[in-house]
């Protein structure tokens, strides 16, 4: 599951985010300014806010850590809401709350150069001045070992494989002299393309191209995190018991925008605890955060519902898609008639219900979430209009079964063995049986499902596959193409991210024009990928089921709350009050 | 049988044995039965024990018939059910803030709807109850039999045959206790589940839900447990003069196992019988605790309440009677076994510990 | 005496070496599993997991995988976690297991005390209504599932009655270690201890009392009576040395098993980080090498407890030895 978020907020929904945020803090303000530790809230719209102040530790609670620390391999949204604090990219993403947070802005370049060479060739001018944790001048050849450890750190290459001199690089070697040519006199930083990539400056501000010293070995350098640009760096990681991040003593503010100073002295991230008693810790005070990306349990969030955390309890939603995935190489769901009837007969507020009710979750019917470039609302599953699910469609759904001639098949749903995982197999199995055919669960283990129901050599075991999908950055391709093109089935690997196996000549290749099209004709090009999500969303090859929506759950003497649609809760702009 | 060696038998050891009046052709089964009879406790025990296997094997009748759900194992998330005259939804969306999480009922203490209430998929509760019975009742007696049976065999050679034959049957049994269980149940678990169709073992089809996969880890994790005291026993009966006599009398091998050894292990293994089955009740039930046990669409005790964990403080129900279910049952189990055991051998001779 | 040491030893070893290629072979046939693509990390290409393949020796045979992982486990204590590269295993197990000492021990020296006071009690008070008062509540004890205890526990003390003076001392789940805080450290384990000891106590008590009552019916208790001996002083002097011989023999197991990991439920319950809660977290990634170092482990302490057991009954007992 990739744990990625920008939103693209198109204008006419602007109104909803700043407002949501700003009356958020509004009341935290007000109840700063009321006092400390205050057991009731005073009325909210004192305008007078309390200034921010430094100091402190901030503690945040997470059920598990991220695995391996190395930023060229991690892929985690847990890791890179605290490397946004400690390294910094080429560009990045505008570190502040609302819809400005999806604006790309320069980081330790400084602009945003426009291409040259048909597209293929970009100058950056590097900064000067600015220091690694470890006292050393950040140059341009630091960016070389950076590109070069994409390819030599085992890990997704995809990004950067567009780098002249990329396709000759394995884990043995990487030469990139010709891709990425820096000039350490001039300071400037050349990447050179083998095709234009329209979404170059979005994939420069993930965290596997933040900048590492040169000298950085180019293998995996397990749990020991190289130096960085950023506020902040790391003084330990124990994936058993925490990370620790304390301040960066060489950093400057170079750009406000890019990467502020940060409010916290420390940052701690715990590890190992249940969900349930991380939230009774924020509860009590004993923590500043409950990690975004834990599920906090049913029994938890009805408490949450309580008065006295309505200044603590924040819900966004999210660009993701939490999607049960057809086999389509196999009966019965090789069958399109079949494919449609389960869409149909789907019960998607059941499944909302498993994911903590319709204040958490949106059911969906289409491929690209709301709030999404070329997204347009389009639900041909349920009865009356078509723009909305409304509900089942269970008679429909029982003639398409009729007609396919697949009644009776046996069906194997697929999913992890979870607490939510398994609540939303057996709420399938329930819909498929109660449309005719034979369903069975098969729950597995979540690091042993997620790799299974990719490689095709399972095909034969499996009909329907659990599986949720977070955006990189928002472009239409990173759902329809990554999760739906043809050129994204792999045979017999662990890593086949189109796990419905669909490939449509016709549909790719006008994603093929779709993505041709991006940088000369964006709004023929946004329109094609609309059509090209209803296409897809009328060949049923999933069960979509919903758009999950996110809780950030904080202390009562947490201040400074922002939401990025990028990278969520922003850690270091938060602020603590005794 | 030698009848008269059971006359001797109970008093060896006694100084005074000969001076006692002789129990002249009272069979000592039948002595044991009465002594039982007498002892009210384990009595009232396993009557009790008896109750809760007759209530859980009635599950579909109070599912279908007193509760009025058809699909007791199902999801039910949009359900309704009536409570105190209102038709009420069954998972209850949070009121108040937010409007966050979905919250099943709780218990209405009524028996026709929800009377202990709903888990997290919108069941009803007392109807998982018995059916979760069911399996770890199932699992728990079958597993405790076949456990018990293969180690008895496994120690009437070992303790029979002694030597090299005894000292690689103990081995073995030393390397499967050291054996971690819930590796071997995990991996297992896990191979099924990714055949589909269940993978054939001669002429059956073994799926990942069937209930005999949990009953044969936990057998097989047990059966080097049971062992132990039988083969002691086993070893003090090899050497009594008895068999030495039989074998004088030229029996066979498998004459002195099975007629002169066995016999005067046997009550061992009864002994053991209740005691490896509430054992194995409560290994079954951390084991799908841990979800490598019963796999859904089963449910067993333990399966609920390893679902009730993320409603531990709102709906404490769930979680709350299976384990009384699984203490009550383990509870009858042991005082019976206390009972027998005293009947048995009532000078408290044979102690079975370990 | 020496001979049966070195052939203990010599079984143990060979123990051991049958455990760890059993766990090895299970693994591999599991399907799933693939270590390159958990070394590899989350969407690597089918070039990377065929030269991580490489690298890793991954695509040699079985035997000489089974060997290279023994060597890098035993000898050079260098093995790496497949789901955290930058994890050594060795260490890791080494930090577990003070949790699971500090857990052990004290419920162990809760459950001993107790025991022993509750089987004396039980025995002495023989025909009065607190023996059998006193068996039911071992009973229970002894019936009860501890994770579903655990369960409990946590309910009444971290709900709502966290925030009354009965329960608002007890700290947030998990383990402080005792040199960080060592109120702390009792606090967090107190109630896991009460826990723990719980199901042990129960069985003890009823152990000892049997053993209790069984001796004092024995030819040399007579004799000690007859001599006219306080009831007391026959009980403790004579009938106790005898009955904790069983006693201990039971408990070197017990404690060796709990030692090696078998308080898995308990810590996965209140979230102490253990050697038991680190094998659980292995078991559901199915991360081979923390697998079995954590078997590793726990089959030497439970093989140890047995030969030390056996070698302490052949010592107490003369009868027993083998000759």
């Amino acid at each position: 599951m990739r744990h990625m978020g920008l939103v693209y907020t198109p204008a006419r929904r602007v109104a909803r985010h700043p407002l949501r945020w700003s009356g958020a803090a509004l009341v935290v303000l007000a109840l700063a300014v009321a006092g400390c530790g205050g057991s009731s809230a005073s009325s909210p719209g004192a305008s007078s806010g309390s200034t921010p102040k430094s100091g402190g530790t901030f503690t945040i609670l997470a059920n598990s850590a991220f695995g391996v620390a190395d930023p060229a391999q991690n892929y985690t949204l847990e890791e890179w809401q605290l490397l946004i604090d400690t390294h910094n990219g080429l560009t990045g993403f505008a570190m502040v709350g609302g819809v400005p947070g999806t604006k790309i802005v320069p980081d330790l370049a400084t602009s945003i150069p426009a291409p040259t060479n048909g597209g293929k060739t970009y100058v950056f001018h590097i900064r000067r001045g600015i220091k690694f944790s470890n006292g050393e001048t950040l140059k341009p050849s630091d960016f070389v070992t950076t590109f070069e450890r994409q390819f030599t750190v085992p890990g997704p290459t995809s990004f950067y494989s567009d780098i002249v001199g990329a396709s000759a690089c394995s884990t043995k070697g990487c030469d990139l002299s010709k891709g990425v040519v820096a000039n350490d006199s001039a300071y400037t930083l050349t990447i050179n393309l083998t095709q234009p990539d329209a979404e170059i400056m979005d994939q420069l501000a993930l965290p596997f191209a933040y900048a590492v010293p040169a000298n950085t070995s180019l293998k995996l350098t397990g749990n020991n995190v190289p130096p960085g640009t950023g506020p902040y760096m790391w003084k330990s990681y124990n994936p058993n018991t925490e990370a620790v991040l304390v301040r960066n003593p060489y950093f400057h503010v170079w750009s406000k925008v890019a990467e502020p100073a940060g409010y916290p002295n420390e940052i701690i991230e715990k590890y190992g605890l249940q969900v349930s008693n991380e939230v009774t810790e924020v509860e009590n005070g004993e923590a500043n955060e409950v990690f975004d990306g834990d599920q906090i349990p049913s029994d938890q969030l009805s408490q949450l519902n309580s008065a006295k955390y309505s200044d603590q309890v924040h819900v966004n939603t999210l660009t993701a898609d939490w999607y049960f995935a057809l086999n389509t190489k196999q009966p019965p769901f090789n069958n399109l008639e079949a494919r449609q009837a389960i869409n149909y007969a789907a019960n998607r507020s059941a499944y909302v219900k498993i994911a903590g009710g319709p204040q958490l979750a949106v059911p969906a019917c289409q491929i690209l979430p709301p709030n999404f470039p070329s997204y347009k609302p389009y639900c041909p599953y349920t009865t009356g209009a078509q723009t909305v699910w409304s509900g089942p469609n269970l008679t429909k759904a029982k003639a398409l079964v009729k007609a396919s001639g697949t009644a009776g098949d046996k069906v194997v749903v697929d999913g992890t063995n979870d607490q939510v995982g398994t609540a939303l197999v057996e709420q399938m199995v329930s819909d498929l049986n109660a449309i005719g055919y034979k369903a069975t669960p098969q729950l597995l283990a979540a690091a042993v499902q997620y790799p299974f129901v990719q490689n095709s050599t399972n095909s034969t075991k499996w009909n329907v596959g659990w599986s949720a999908w977070y955006q990189d950055y928002p472009a239409p391709a990173d759902f329809l193409n990554v999760l739906l093109g043809c050129g994204s089935i792999h045979a017999n690997s662990d890593a086949s991210p189109n796990i419905a196996a669909y490939c449509d000549p016709s549909t790719q290749s006008q994603i093929n024009k779709a993505e041709s099209e991006e940088a000369t004709d964006p709004s023929a090009a946004a329109a094609l990928w609309t059509q090209i999500d209803h296409e897809d969303t009328n060949a049923a090859p999933w069960v979509n089921m919903y758009n999950p929506k996110q809780i950030d759950f904080l202390s009562k003497n947490v201040h400074g709350y922002s939401w990025n649609p990028q990278w969520y809760i922003l850690i270091d702009q938060l602020w603590l009050s005794s | 049988m030698a009848t008269l060696l059971e006359q001797v038998e109970p008093d060896a050891g006694q100084p005074d044995a000969g001076l006692q009046p002789e129990i002249v052709g009272r069979n000592p089964w039948a002595l044991a039965a009465r002594r039982l009879r007498r002892n009210r406790i384990a009595l009232a025990a396993l009557i009790l024990f008896l109750l809760i296997v007759v209530i859980s094997f009635l599950a579909p009748v109070y599912a279908h018939d007193v509760a009025h759900i058809s699909n007791p194992l199902g999801p039910n998330l949009n359900g309704t059910t009536v409570v105190g005259g209102k038709v009420v939804p069954v998972m209850q969306q949070g009121t108040g803030g937010l409007h966050l999480g979905e919250t099943p009922i709780g218990p209405t203490w009524d028996l026709h709807h929800y009377f202990l209430g709903a888990d997290d998929l919108g069941r009803d509760v007392a109807s998982l109850l018995l059916y979760g019975g069911r399996s770890s009742l199932q699992i728990g007696i079958s597993s405790a039999i076949i456990c018990c049976g293969v180690a008895t065999l496994l120690a009437l050679i070992a303790g029979f045959f002694g030597g090299i034959v005894d000292a690689i049957i103990s081995r073995i049994m030393d390397i499967i206790w050291a054996f971690p269980v819930y590796l071997l149940a995990i991996c297992i678990a896990t191979e099924l589940l990714t055949h589909s169709n269940g993978i054939p073992i001669g002429p059956l089809k073994v799926s990942a839900d069937n209930l005999w996969v949990p009953t044969f880890i936990i057998a097989f994790a047990y059966v080097s447990y049971v062992y132990r005291p039988i083969r002691g026993q086993v070893l003090s009966v090899v050497r009594k003069e008895f068999v030495e006599a039989a074998i004088a009398q030229g029996a066979s091998n498998l004459r002195l196992m099975f007629s002169e050894i066995l016999p005067n292990v046997v009550s061992t293994v009864i002994v053991l019988l209740p005691l490896m089955i509430a054992t194995n009740i409560l290994t079954e039930s951390a084991l799908s605790f841990l979800s490598v046990g019963v796999q859904p669409p089963n449910v067993s005790w333990g399966v609920i309440i390893g679902d009730g964990e993320d409603l531990l403080y709102t709906r404490p129900w769930v979680s709350l009677a299976p384990g009384i279910m699984i203490v009550l049952t383990v509870l009858a189990l042991n005082v019976f076994g206390d009972g027998i055991r005293d009947a048995l051998d009532p000078r408290a001779k044979l102690r079975v510990d370990g | 005496m020496l001979t049966f040491i070195v052939r203990r030893t010599l079984w143990t070893v060979l123990i051991m070496f049958v455990i760890t290629v059993v766990v090895f072979i299970i693994f591999f046939k599991t399907p799933g599993v693939d270590p390159a693509r958990a070394i590899a990390g989350r969407n690597s290409s089918p070039q990377i997991l065929a030269e991580i393949r490489a690298q890793f020796g991954l695509n040699r045979p079985l035997p000489i995988q089974y060997l290279l992982m023994m060597k890098s486990l035993f000898i050079n204590r260098n093995l790496v976690s497949y789901s955290n590269q930058g994890v050594l295993v060795v260490p890791e197990v080494g930090a577990a297991a003070p949790a699971t000492l500090s857990l052990v021990f004290g419920a162990a020296i809760i459950w001993v005390i107790v025991a022993i006071a509750m089987g004396m009690a039980a025995a002495l008070l023989r025909g009065t209504v607190l023996d059998p008062l006193l068996m039911i509540i071992a009973l229970i004890g002894f019936s009860t599932p501890p994770f579903w205890a655990g369960t409990v526990a946590n309910l009444i003390s971290q709900g709502g009655l966290h925030n009354t003076p009965l329960f608002s001392w007890v700290p947030p789940l998990g383990y402080t270690s005792f040199t960080t805080s060592p109120s702390l450290w009792f606090r967090g384990l107190l109630i896991p201890w009460l826990t723990l000891s719980f199901l042990y106590i129960g069985f003890y008590a009823r152990v000892l009392r049997a053993n209790l009552i069984e001796i004092q019916n024995e030819d040399f208790v007579r004799t000690a009576r007859a001599k006219g001996l306080r009831e007391r002083r026959v009980l403790i002097r004579h009938t106790l040395r005898n009955s904790l011989v069983t006693f201990v023999s039971l408990f070197g197991l017990d404690f060796g098993a709990l030692v090696g990991g078998g308080a898995i439920l308990t810590e996965v319950v209140f979230g102490i980080h253990g050697v038991g809660f680190l094998t659980y977290q292995a078991l559901t990634s199915l991360d081979l090498p923390t697998i079995m170092a954590t078997v590793v482990f726990g089959a030497f302490f439970i093989v140890l407890a047995n030969a030390v057991v056996d070698v302490g009954y052949a010592w107490l007992d003369p009868r027993v030895r083998p000759n």
